[in-house]
C-alpha cells in the first residue's frame, strides 16, 4: 500500500472531515477523536474569553493610571502656578510694606526723616547713651526769615528752598548722624557719640555751606541763613528736656542777630 | 424666573461677593485672605458651576480683587478653569479685571491668571 501523500490542508479541516465522513461512523477510534475534538474547541473558546476578559482589565487599568497621571500632572501645575503667583502677590505685599514704612518714617517733601523717626532715634540714642556712658549731641536749625521767602516769591519757592536745604544738610553729615524735619521750617540733627566741642564743628560746617547755597528762583535767586541751637544729652535727662535746652539755644541765637549758634 | 442671587457683604479679610442671576454677572471686589478659603469660594464656585449648566446667558466675571492668598488664588484658578471649560462648549464668558493704576503690580499678577485662558479677559485700569 502506497503511502498516502501528506495532507496539506489546515489540521481543523481534516479533523471535521474525518468526523463526517459516513465510513468511520461507529469506530472507537471516530468516537475518541470526537470527544478530543469537542474538548479541545471548548478549551481554546474558553481561553479566548480568559484572554479577552483579562485584555480588557488590562486595558482599563491602563486608562485608569492615564487619567490618574494626567490628573496629578493638571494639579501638579496648578499647584506650582498657584504657588508662583503667590510669591508674587508676597513680593507686592513685601514692597508696599517697605513704601510704607518709608512713608511712615520720612518727610514726603525733603525726604528727610520725619518727626517720628526722629523721636524713634532720640528714644534709641538716650538708651544707648545710658547703657554705654557715651552722650549725643542735638541741634535744632531754623531757617531765619523763612516767611519773607514764601511771602515773597510764594509756597513754591519755599518748598524748594527747603528741598535744597535738606540736600545740602545731609551732605555734609556722617552715616551715622540723623538729620530730620522737625516741622515747618525747623530741622533737627542727632549726632550720636558726639560730645558737644566735637558737634560744634560740624555745626558751623552746616551753617557754612548753607551760607554759601543760593537757590535759583525766577530771574533771581535765594539766599538762606539759619539759626541753630545745641545741646549735649546729660546723663539721666530725657530726651524732651535735651530738645527742649536746644531750643532754648535756637531762641537765644535767633535774639543774638540769626545766622549764628548758641550752645545750651 | 429664577432669584438666585449672591450677596456676600466683605470684610477685612474677604472681598465683597455679588451675583446676579439675571444678568449673569459676578462681581468680586477687596482683598482675600479668608480663614476658611472654602466656606467663602464654595458657595461662588456652586454659583457658577449652576449658572452655566442652566441655561445659556452670557457669564460676565468683574473682578476689582488686590491682594490673595494662595487659597484664593486656587479658588480662582478653578472659577477660571469653570469658565474655560464652558468657553470650549460653547457658552460666552468674559472676564474684567479692574485695578488701580497707582499699583501696576496688581495688572501683573492678573496677566498671570489671563495666560491660560483663552476667552475674553480684560485687564483694566482704574483711576478713580
Amino acid at each position: 500500500m502506497p503511502h498516502p501523500t501528506r495532507d496539506q490542508r489546515p489540521l481543523d479541516d481534516i479533523i471535521e472531515d474525518l468526523l463526517n465522513d459516513p465510513q468511520y461512523a461507529g469506530h472507537p477510534l471516530r468516537d475518541a477523536l470526537f470527544q478530543l475534538w469537542s474538548q479541545s474547541r471548548e478549551q481554546l473558546e474558553r481561553l479566548e474569553r480568559v484572554t479577552h476578559i483579562s485584555d480588557g482589565f488590562q486595558k482599563m487599568a491602563r486608562e485608569q493610571t492615564t487619567s490618574l497621571k494626567q490628573r496629578y500632572d493638571r494639579q501638579l501645575r496648578k499647584l506650582e502656578k498657584a504657588a508662583h503667583i503667590s510669591d508674587r502677590y508676597q513680593d507686592m505685599m513685601r514692597d508696599l510694606n517697605i513704601a510704607l514704612q518709608e512713608a511712615s518714617t520720612h518727610d514726603h517733601l525733603t525726604n528727610l526723616a520725619n518727626r517720628r523717626m526722629l523721636v524713634d532715634r532720640l528714644k534709641t540714642e538716650t538708651q544707648r547713651a545710658e547703657r554705654q556712658g557715651y552722650s549725643y549731641s542735638l541741634a535744632m536749625l531754623d531757617v531765619d526769615h523763612f516767611k519773607q521767602v514764601n511771602d515773597q516769591h510764594g509756597h513754591d519757592a519755599g518748598d524748594q528752598a527747603l528741598i535744597a536745604l535738606a540736600r545740602t544738610m545731609q551732605a555734609e553729615f556722617r552715616e551715622y548722624d540723623l538729620c530730620g524735619r522737625w516741622g515747618g521750617e525747623e530741622f533737627l540733627i542727632l549726632l550720636p557719640q558726639t560730645p558737644i566741642d566735637v558737634a560744634q564743628h560740624v555745626i558751623e560746617r552746616v551753617q557754612g555751606s548753607i551760607r554759601r547755597l543760593t537757590i535759583p528762583w525766577d530771574s533771581s535767586s535765594l539766599d538762606l541763613t539759619v539759626s541753630i541751637g545745641l545741646a549735649e544729652h546729660r546723663t539721666g535727662e530725657s530726651f524732651f528736656d535735651t530738645v527742649n535746652r536746644a531750643d532754648d539755644a535756637l531762641l537765644a541765637a535767633k535774639q543774638a542777630g540769626r545766622d549764628c549758634y548758641r550752645l545750651a | 424666573m429664577t432669584t438666585d442671587n449672591l450677596s456676600i457683604p466683605g470684610t477685612q479679610s474677604a472681598p465683597d461677593i455679588e451675583a446676579d442671576w439675571s444678568t449673569g454677572q459676578l462681581v468680586m471686589k477687596g482683598d482675600s485672605y479668608p480663614e476658611n478659603t472654602f466656606e467663602l469660594f464654595g458657595p461662588v464656585i456652586s454659583w457658577v458651576d449652576r449658572f452655566l449648566t442652566s441655561g445659556d446667558q452670557p457669564l460676565t466675571l468683574v473682578l476689582q480683587l488686590i491682594y490673595l492668598n494662595t487659597s484664593s488664588i486656587k479658588a480662582m484658578m478653578d472659577i477660571f478653569d469653570m469658565l474655560e471649560a464652558a468657553h470650549a462648549g460653547g457658552r460666552t464668558v468674559s472676564v474684567t479685571w479692574y485695578y488701580d493704576s497707582r499699583n501696576e503690580r496688581v495688572a501683573e499678577l492678573a496677566e498671570e491668571f489671563k495666560e491660560d485662558c483663552t476667552f475674553p479677559f480684560a485687564i483694566l485700569p482704574r483711576t478713580d
